[in-house]
């Protein structure tokens, strides 16, 4: 299928899925553009400096999905089928619905073929294994891709809000709206945020507007036993450090776990259950030395302003990504992915030269 | 110290009448409250001015306080012994300070006689108090072995003796109880394959070892328990305790429910609600503990069981590492990476 064809078909498909974000045909061609420029259109090879050069896909391609995450999977499938590889998708074994319904809405030509085990086969013949999952799950597709393979991994990652001003309810809604995207299961989601100023005060704001949005939604959400054990364990232990430590407060959902916010006064890094639990810190002199046990595995920092100095200082702590609060979630379509080009790496590139 | 109090629970703790306990633990709570600075402060936090009539009603700590607050209804310059726990999620250990063994060694000889377990020679899989002065399982054993040295069969490096082992069991025909973590069983197995013990004999495992760098179901591990010792799966026996109490439950073969003594009760926690769960609900293990008098009666663990219509609960316990969190990173995970921790040999108790 032509790319042209191809770009209509993925947003075609991704009509239904607006937290995919903006996925229309002119966005992805920009997309396309600024990391291929015409390379991969091209049925012949277009000038590239003192040669000419052509993009064609590494295929097949090889997508191992985990669960919970179904946008990083449907993310996937699109930069695979974008660049014209065939896919072939490891989904995990309790399925994924979501990417059902997307692939569904595929032409029968671009729809990956998919299983809920590991095919041997398919790690043989993979040109490309892009892996989502744990260090471990990485580790094992690292230790068995061979040279001639390209591997993208994608691990776990960590993500957190910087409030260096002072702050509005828009940050508040923002940082709020933020959490509750995919029950703050995304790896950009934030666990934290550090708030120059009065931290106690956010916090109180963001427990606040967390109170105003559940107490308009009747439904208590109903989490598993072992999730919910978790998180209560985890409220029953910031409440008792709160009862007997100066600057501690706790602020929950009443009569439910739908959300938990914690002020901490200690800016040190914490255990964080998610579910929609964040914590809530004050920004320390020394925030660089604080993160930096984390600074290989931070993805997105939401800063609030977002001016040269403070997105200086989120790319100095790690950010592999910096953004306004309340954006977390949405990156561009154009993101780099962990820091990484999303197309391109899924190519390789042909160069010729003594064409005329 | 509160001598007549600790008399008072050291009876109870003989005679068993167990229609004393609610008033026992309505006394002692009301002790805790006075002198335990901590407890008393997150007691006015969490329920004010409701008025506690039942021991249900008592205030329970979360397990982890004991990291945070030196729990102590005694002053601190009458410290005879203290424990910690493993520290393995990485955020410190927890202490738990006793003002006096006595009521710890009667739980531990009472409750091991209430449920008839035998009094066979002990082969401890855990380091001698001495060398482990911290360890609450270690004194557990001390108190069962009167201390005899050469009961313990984990040396100063932790390492458990296999040759001792073999050589003490070679030719014995008297039953022996093979009591020690569950780590260090894996261990064990992992060197031994055929060790039959005496029969009559029993084993005790205790402590979990999820999260751990090998993970083995308890069904797997009592069948590769009773292969390797050629003893009935019956024949053996969980011990569930932990640092922050004074006494413990225990259960024996595979499916069936832990009990307690009289002076040890349980209840199950909706943990949406945080009030007591339905019958047959899954929920947080909430347990209160009489003999606890210099600490706080009422702990609430992150361990999930469900009562049992017989009695008893049937522990799932937890496993942080296996929660769902998408693509998000834990954090507990990147500082122990960081700072390469290193789990005791022994294994977290429980």
């Amino acid at each position: 299928m032509h790319l042209l064809n191809r770009v209509e078909a993925i947003a075609f498909a991704a009509r239904g899925f607006p937290w995919l974000g903006d996925l229309t045909p002119s966005s992805i061609q920009r997309w396309i553009g600024l990391e291929l420029g015409t390379l991969l259109d091209a049925n012949t090879p277009q000038i590239y400096g003192d040669h000419h050069c052509s993009a064609r896909a590494l295929s097949p391609i090889l997508h191992v999905v985990s669960g919970n995450t179904p946008h990083a999977g449907i993310q996937s499938l699109t930069r695979g089928i974008l660049v014209g590889g065939t896919n072939r998708v490891k989904l995990p074994r309790q399925g994924l619905p979501e990417f059902d319904h997307f692939v569904r809405l595929l032409p029968a030509e671009l729809q990956p073929e998919t299983s809920n085990s590991l095919q041997a086969a398919w790690m043989e013949e993979a040109e490309a294994i892009i892996v989502f999952g744990s260090d471990e799950t990485v580790e094992f597709f690292a230790k068995h891709v061979s040279p001639r393979q390209r591997l993208l991994a994608y691990g776990h990652k960590v993500s957190l809000g910087l409030v260096l001003d002072s702050f509005d309810a828009n940050v508040i809604e923002g940082a709020v709206r933020d959490v509750l995207v995919f029950d703050q299961l995304g790896c950009l989601s934030p666990q934290l945020f550090y708030v120059a100023g009065d931290s106690a005060e956010f916090a109180k704001g963001l427990a606040e507007r967390f109170n105003e949005l559940f107490l308009s939604d009747s439904a208590v959400t109903e989490w598993t036993s072992e999730i919910a054990g978790s998180l209560r364990s985890c409220r029953e232990e910031w409440k008792f450090r709160a009862a007997t430590e100066p600057g501690i407060q706790v602020w929950e959902s009443p009569e439910s776990l739908d959300w938990l916010v914690i002020h901490d006064p200690n800016p040190s890094l914490i255990s964080n259950p998610l579910y929609r639990t964040i914590f809530v810190k004050p920004v320390p002199a020394y925030l660089q030395s604080v993160l930096s046990p984390i600074r290989r595995q931070i993805s997105t920092i939401g800063v609030h302003p977002v001016k040269s100095n403070t997105v200086e200082l989120a790319t100095q702590l790690g950010a592999q990504r910096v953004c306004p609060i309340g954006r977390m979630q949405k990156p561009a379509v154009t993101w780099h992915h962990d820091g990484a080009p999303t197309l391109a790496n899924l190519v390789r590139f042909v160069d010729v030269e003594g064409l005329a | 110290m509160n001598i007549a109090l600790e008399e008072e629970i050291l009876c109870f703790l003989q005679r068993s009448d167990e229609e004393k306990f609610e008033a026992i633990a309505l006394r002692l709570y009301e002790h805790q409250k006075r002198r335990n600075p901590a407890y008393s402060r997150y007691c006015e936090f969490v329920c004010q001015s409701e008025l506690i009539d039942s021991w249900k009603k008592i205030p329970a700590v979360p397990q982890q306080a004991f990291k945070y607050s030196e729990l102590r209804s005694f002053p601190a310059n009458q410290t005879a012994a203290e424990f910690r726990t493993s520290g393995t999620t990485g955020q410190g250990f927890g202490r738990h300070f006793l003002g006096s063994l006595r009521l710890y060694q009667t739980a531990v000889q009472k409750g091991w006689d209430y449920f008839d377990l035998p009094r066979h020679p002990l082969i401890l899989l855990m380091q001698h108090p001495e060398k482990a002065e911290f360890s609450s399982l270690s004194r557990m054993g001390g108190i069962l072995s009167n201390y005899r040295s050469d009961s313990f069969y984990v040396n100063s490096e932790g390492i458990v003796e296999v040759d001792r082992l073999r050589t003490f069991l070679w030719n014995r025909t008297d039953p022996v109880t093979l009591f020690g973590p569950a780590l260090a069983f894996l261990n064990l197995l992992e060197e031994i394959s055929d060790l039959p013990l005496p029969p009559g004999s029993i084993v005790m495992e205790t402590g979990g070892f999820k999260g751990m760098d090998r993970e083995i179901g308890k069904g797997d591990l009592y069948a590769r328990l009773s292969r390797c010792f050629r003893i009935e799966v019956d024949f053996i026996w969980n011990e569930y305790g932990m640092t922050e109490l004074s006494s413990q439950f225990y259960s024996h073969g595979v499916g069936q429910p832990h009990s307690a003594p009289p002076w040890l009760r349980f209840l199950i926690i909706n943990p949406t609600t945080n009030s007591e769960a339905s019958p047959g609900e899954v929920g947080l293990l909430r347990i209160f503990d009489v003999a606890n008098l210099w600490s706080v009666l009422a702990v609430q663990t992150q361990d999930l069981a469900v009562a049992q219509p017989g009695g008893g609960f049937r522990l799932l316990g937890r496993d942080p590492a296996a929660l769902p969190r998408g693509c998000s990173r834990s954090m507990d995970e990147l500082m122990q990476n960081r700072t390469s921790f290193k789990r005791e040999k022994q294994g977290s108790w429980p």
